[in-house]
């Protein structure tokens, strides 16, 4: 059965860029895309996925704030951040606030593969 | 006018956020991005914006974003408009000529090439020189060249005739594609900057 | 020989029989005054509507603000071309809100300053556009003081 995904991020761009290397990959099915932190925290609640891909950078609330309230009311949500600040103060935040990994953008295919199949305790696919 | 530790200061920063920037873009767009013009200068608003109009007027898309901390700046990147189509291809790996209108996804390749790059120059300063700062959201305009430049010049100019500026060019090479980006010190962060590189 | 020339922000120019005065606008608003009786004209690229402190500096940019600019600009024209104020008409432009996220619309502002300086000199509005959230590009003619104005993403317009 197709792992369902959540990608969110305040970039159309991005958010079709991502899909087209799940869709690509096979096995995912991106069930949602939102380009705030709030609509990442609706969206979670509305469809309970395997995985969320999560810009860090966005309006009205940011990666931070909704990876923290994510997974206030499911702790074993497994988020992957992507974002371009590519500070290691920063991400180790994420990482010690619960983050599953990190993607720094601009981001090549296979980072994005082996970020989500090892959060989803996948092998790694060729 | 800048003394000559503000002014160097502010020029090696200047470089190195600059080849990050032209680093980055290449990885983004996945071909060469060569700095055409790097300058750091006290730029008169009159004679910038009336330049600006004689030599380059066209439509731009452009990306504001405010990078905010320890030293806030200003930043702006724009691309002429018909080359923003041929960078959603390069970006989206697309047949070049694939992109005809400007949709959702032209205008969000600006954008994100706009929050990558100004992350690029955030990373600068924290890694190298750990003063922390980040970008906000970019907000983007298609428009007049002139109308994007002088609204982002508009605050720093509406109190100062002569706006200390980073400006660079860049080429990406294959397609003799030219972008702009430009870096803005706001308040103090002129002299701040001094101090703590004098600090480092 | 006709010439074109482009005005920057915070600037203005003059001139007559039949050059031409341009800019591009944002939330800056473009006036054109006219004299029908020279053929001349200028053009001013107003960026604030009050100089306020700024005015007593001597390094003040007057062609900033609507309140010193417009004075400068008639002073300017009445120098090198003998132009009264009775003999102006003005057509202005711009003034659009292009950051749709920023608070201040300073481009009402300026459209509001600008029109409280022409009453008092008795210059009557001919024309005007402004508004929107779109740049404006003006091409002003000095001898026939019309005006080609252009918002982003629309056809030209004749004023």
């Amino acid at each position: 059965m197709a792992k369902r995904i959540i990608v969110v991020d305040d970039a159309p761009i991005i958010r079709l860029m991502i899909k087209d290397i799940l869709t690509e990959c096979g096995g995912y099915e991106v069930v949602a895309e939102g380009s705030t932190g709030k609509e990442a925290c609706e969206l979670y609640k509305q469809h309970k996925p395997d995985l969320v891909t999560m810009d860090i950078v966005m309006p009205e609330m940011d990666g931070i704030q909704a990876l923290e309230e994510i997974l206030k009311g499911d702790p074993n949500a497994k988020i992957v951040m992507v974002t371009a600040i590519d500070q290691r103060e920063a991400l180790m935040k994420a990482v010690r606030l619960g983050a599953t990994d990190y993607i720094v953008k601009p981001f090549e295919a296979e980072r994005v593969m082996s970020a989500v199949q090892k959060a989803l305790g996948e092998e790694t696919k060729k | 006018m800048p003394d000559k530790e503000i002014d160097r200061a502010l020029k090696l920063v200047a470089n190195l956020a600059i080849d990050k920037a032209s680093q980055v873009l290449s990885k983004m767009v996945k071909a060469g991005a060569r700095i055409d013009v790097e300058n750091v200068a006290l730029v008169d608003i009159t004679e910038a914006t009336e330049k600006i109009m004689r030599t380059e007027e066209g439509e731009v898309v452009g990306a504001f974003v405010d990078l905010i901390g320890d030293m806030p700046f200003k930043f702006l990147f724009y691309v002429d408009a018909q080359d923003s189509l041929t960078l959603t291809d390069l970006i989206l790996r697309r047949e070049l000529g694939t992109s005809k209108k400007f949709d959702l996804y032209v205008t969000s390749s600006v954008q994100e090439l706009g929050n990558i790059l100004a992350s690029a120059v955030t990373n600068v300063f924290a890694t190298d020189f750990q003063i922390k700062m980040r970008p906000s959201p970019p907000r983007v305009v298609h428009d007049y060249t002139s109308t994007v430049f002088g609204e982002y010049i508009m605050e720093a100019a509406a109190d100062q005739n002569e706006i200390l500026m980073i400006e660079s060019q860049f080429k990406v090479v294959r397609m003799n594609i030219k972008c702009r980006m430009f870096l803005l010190p706001q308040g103090d962060a002129q002299k701040e900057l001094s101090t703590l590189l004098g600090k480092v | 020989m006709a010439v074109e020339v482009s005005v920057g922000m915070a600037d203005f120019k003059i001139g007559k029989d039949g050059d031409v005065l341009s800019t591009v606008l944002g939330s800056c608003i473009g006036l054109c005054l006219f004299s029908a009786r020279h053929k001349a004209g200028g053009l001013l690229h107003i960026m604030m509507p009050a100089a306020g402190e700024a005015a007593t500096r001597p390094d003040c940019k007057k062609a900033k603000y609507a309140d010193t600019g417009v004075p400068e600009m008639i002073r300017a024209m009445k120098v090198a071309y003998g132009v009264q104020p009775q003999d102006l008409i003005a057509k202005m432009f711009g003034g659009a809100k292009v950051l749709k996220e920023v608070e201040r619309n300073i481009g009402q502002e300026n459209a509001v300053a600008i029109q409280a300086m022409l009453r008092e000199y008795g210059i009557p509005i001919k024309a005007h556009k402004y508004g929107g959230e779109r740049g404006y590009r003006i091409k002003a003619v000095t001898d026939t003081a019309r005006v080609q104005c252009q918002v982003f993403g629309n056809p030209p317009e004749e004023f």
